[in-house]
């Protein structure tokens, strides 16, 4: 019996149940796609803030001492566990690592001093990507002869893409090849860039580097855990944070993570309460199928049971259909803004389903205040 | 008659009406909030992002290169060419003025600590903290590495740049942290540095801790490193911190080839590449370049930030105009009874649809203001507690909401009274 009256209700009132299932529906949409959105986030934010470049720097522990010496140069070999880390294990997906030796070199006529940076090349396009180099990256870390070379070191060496270049040190000379001209504003734009061992011979320091800039991965707070388990490893070296990069990115994740978590919840919220006022819009008009009941003999809490399993259901039905669309929509956004479809977080389907039903139910409970009301008003009074 | 009908209406029959204006004011309400903030984000954020610094750098046009390695500049002192201090207070003229957040001139040279038997080879950095600049209109501007570098940090103080070079008695210095520690440093040690043959009696006031090469160095207000270089009235570098809005295709273009009209529009836009052509023209000699670290990051992060904000801002927009457009069609759908009887008592399909027309906008009008008024409050409320400046009130979303409330409302209502209006009076009556 309870069954058959459920499910002449729903069949008999489907134009009224659609249009309740349409608000139940959008709202869980919309709900889903943005806790889906807000979950996955923190990393992709964190990823595009890492384009920042090198939030790590391992240098020598020993003190560079005099002032117009660059710094004190360490063996190749201490940094063996930062290069397994880098590219061993999973754990260090991600991690890049750039180790250079900075030399002080002149210019073919003896009239321009520049610093020489020897590193691996290779590993610049995705540790600085904001390096705007015009010509060519130089893509194989072998290559004994290209070099890179800032744009005010090329204005003043007169170089372009393409022309050859022989820079000096004491008596030995190295001859390069142009690749590109690089633009960053910063530092970089008054140096070359070459290999690493063609900068060391040159200098006469084999197996020597001066630095080596690292990019950790993750959140400022993994990356610190990470740097902090890598740096007992490297002996005589120390390991530290570019304070400039990694205080900037942990206050703007955050200010970033704080408005969406308060957009997000904000709207979260008002929209549970606009679903309810619309499911609570539905139980008033149903006062006189309440009184029609009651009439017919009908108890009060079998009723009332029947209205909730018919609110419940609707909520489940909404809510499924919601989490899956916003799923869906969730990963387009994110595809249209990151270029990455955001990752499916499944605890948010039962989430919404549960908010969607309760909210049903709270629509369908002032139905009960109608316990006391005798059949005969409320039938007169919807006439 | 027909305000009557309307009046009782909403008399007789208030919980539905109610819950309509409820539901529609919580949805404007989010529409609001969402465009309030998104709409704000970017000013915000660009904020934020000037705790990264510089984004702009000021050299000599004519300078040898700079041999810089790790944040230090291994050039002797005497060679390279220099700036005018003096011509800093132009900076505040320039058409974006008030986006310039602060800027630091830069003077530096190598020099030796003394502290009781030991020496430390070093550099010595001057720098304002806090320093006021006359500007050409006669009023003075603070600025310094406070507003350029803010993740500097002092243990102990800064010193103090009102006292620079009068009265005999020690100058006031900031020790970097590694060559504090070095040399067994603490604020209000006595120390001795000196440049280039002259020696100057220092106090330390306070440790340096910036993670770059400063925490090697000694940092001394501009004017006490211009009297000891010899260099008076003159720096080598600026730090400009200015805040900009992302470049887009346009802002990437070549001013020289733009038409006038392009060309007004792109100098009174705040792109990076305008401020900076501001600044050469205000500084003569100079070269600004971009920093593009900072710059890029800034742009792409701030883009994909207000991209997603205005996605979310649609998404909440679309969804509770369904919710809303559905409890509309609900409290229609709900009268059919009624409209049967007005008809029975010959009122026409026009008079029907007027009546519960009329119903709607009186609904919508109280809603979407309701709506409007709280959606700034709640926007109000993010700004603040995200950014600690409370969003700004815009009376240019209010048209926006009051239209999307009608169109809601009305499309939501529209369809099912075209329905019901359609209907005969006596099976309605029956309840057929």
């Amino acid at each position: 019996m309870f069954w058959r009256v459920l499910r002449q209700m729903i069949v008999r009132g489907r134009g009224r149940l659609a249009v309740a299932l349409v608000a139940l529906v959008s709202g869980a949409t919309a709900s889903a796609a943005l806790l889906n959105l807000e979950f996955d986030a923190e990393r992709k934010f964190t990823r595009e803030l890492r384009t920042l470049g090198p939030n790590y720097l391992v240098r020598s522990a020993v003190p560079a001492g005099a002032s117009d010496e660059p710094g004190a140069v360490f063996n190749e070999e201490a940094l063996e566990p930062l290069l397994r880390a880098a590219h061993g294990d999973g754990d260090g997906l991600g991690m890049e690592v750039a180790p250079s030796l900075y030399v002080i070199v002149r210019s073919p006529g003896g009239e321009t001093s520049l610093v020489l940076a020897g590193t691996w090349l290779d590993e610049y396009p995705r540790l600085t990507p904001w390096w705007s180099v015009n010509g060519a990256w130089v893509t194989d870390r072998e290559n004994a002869n290209a070099c890179l070379v800032g744009q005010q070191a090329a204005a003043k060496l007169r170089v372009r893409p393409g022309s050859p270049l022989e820079l000096h040190y004491g008596e030995r000379t190295a001859a390069l090849r142009v690749a590109g001209i690089v633009s960053t504003g910063g530092a970089e734009d008054d140096q070359v860039f070459t290999n690493l061992v063609v900068a060391q011979q040159l200098a006469g320091l084999p197996g020597k580097i001066s630095v080596a800039e690292v990019s950790v991965p993750g959140s400022p707070r993994e990356a610190e855990k990470k740097a902090a388990q890598l740096a007992p490893q490297l002996a005589g070296l120390e390991m530290r944070p570019l304070r400039q990069i990694a205080e900037a990115e942990g206050q703007l994740l955050a200010r970033v993570q704080d408005l969406l978590f308060w957009s997000v919840g904000l709207i979260l919220v008002l929209t549970a309460l606009c679903v309810l006022a619309t499911t609570l819009a539905l139980a008033v008009e149903r006062r006189a199928d309440v009184g029609l009941m009651k009439a017919l003999g009908g108890q009060m809490t079998r009723i009332v049971r029947l209205f909730l399993v018919e609110a419940g259901l609707l909520g489940a039905a909404g809510g499924m259909a919601g989490a899956v669309m916003g799923t869906l929509l969730s990963a387009w956004i994110g595809r249209q803004v990151f270029g990455t479809a955001t990752s499916v977080r499944f605890e948010v389907i039962p989430l919404i389903l549960a908010v969607m039903v309760a909210v049903a139910l709270l629509g369908a409970l002032p139905l009960r205040l109608l316990s006391h009301v005798r059949p005969g008003t409320v039938l007169r009074e919807s006439e | 008659m027909f305000f009557r009908i309307l009046g009782e209406s909403f008399l007789r029959n208030p919980a539905r009406k109610w819950l309509e204006a409820v539901a529609l004011a919580l949805g404007m309400a989010i529409t609001t909030a969402a465009m309030v903030t998104a709409l704000d984000v970017g000013d915000r954020m660009a904020r934020e992002f000037r705790r990264l610094g510089a984004n702009l750098v000021v050299t000599p046009k004519t300078d040898t290169l700079p041999l810089e390695i790790g944040g230090t500049d291994y050039r002797p002192v005497e060679e390279g060419a220099y700036l005018r201090d003096d011509d800093l207070g132009k900076l505040r003229t320039i058409f974006w003025r008030l986006n310039l957040v602060g800027f630091s001139p830069f003077l530096e040279a190598p020099t030796e600590l003394e502290r009781g038997q030991n020496r430390f080879a070093t550099r010595l950095i001057g720098t304002w903290v806090a320093h006021e600049v006359a500007v050409p209109d006669g009023t003075t501007y603070r600025t310094g590495v406070l507003e350029t570098h803010p993740w500097w940090k002092v243990e102990g103080a800064w010193f103090s740049e009102e006292e620079v070079n009068t009265g005999p008695g020690p100058r006031d210095v900031v020790v970097g942290a590694s060559l504090a520690s070095r040399a067994g440093i603490r604020p209000g040690d006595a120390v001795q540095v000196q440049v280039a043959g002259k020696v100057m009696e220092a106090r330390v006031s306070g440790i340096l801790t910036s993670g770059g090469a400063e925490d090697e160095a000694i940092v001394a207000p501009l004017a006490e490193v211009q009297e000891l270089t010899g260099h008076r009235g003159e720096y080598r570098r600026l730090a400009v911190s200015a805040l900009t809005v992302p470049e887009d295709e346009f802002g990437k273009r070549d001013p020289d080839t733009m038409k006038p009209a392009d060309y007004d529009r792109w100098f009174c836009t705040p792109y990076i590449s305008s401020i900076a052509f501001q600044i050469k023209q205000a500084l003569p000699g100079a070269e600004v370049r971009v920093v593009r670290q900072v710059a890029e990051t800034e742009g792409r992060v701030l883009g994909r930030l207000s991209a997603l904000l205005w996605l979310v801002s649609v998404t909440a927009l679309v969804s509770v105009a369904l919710v809303i457009g559905s409890t509309s069609a609900t409290t229609v759908l709900e009268r059919r009874r009624e409209i049967g009887l007005m008809k029975a008592l010959g009122a026409g399909r026009g008079r029907i649809v007027g009546l519960f027309v009329a119903e709607q906008v009186l609904v919508a009008v109280c809603g979407g203001l309701a709506g409007y008024l709280a959606g700034e409050g709640l926007g109000y409320l993010v700004g603040r507690i995200v950014f600690g400046i409370p969003g700004t009130g815009r009376i240019v979303l209010l048209p926006v909401v009051m239209a999307l409330a009608l169109a809601v409302t009305l499309a939501g209502s529209l369809w099912p009274l075209g329905r019901v209006a359609r209907l005969e009076a006596a099976p309605v009556l029956r309840g057929e």
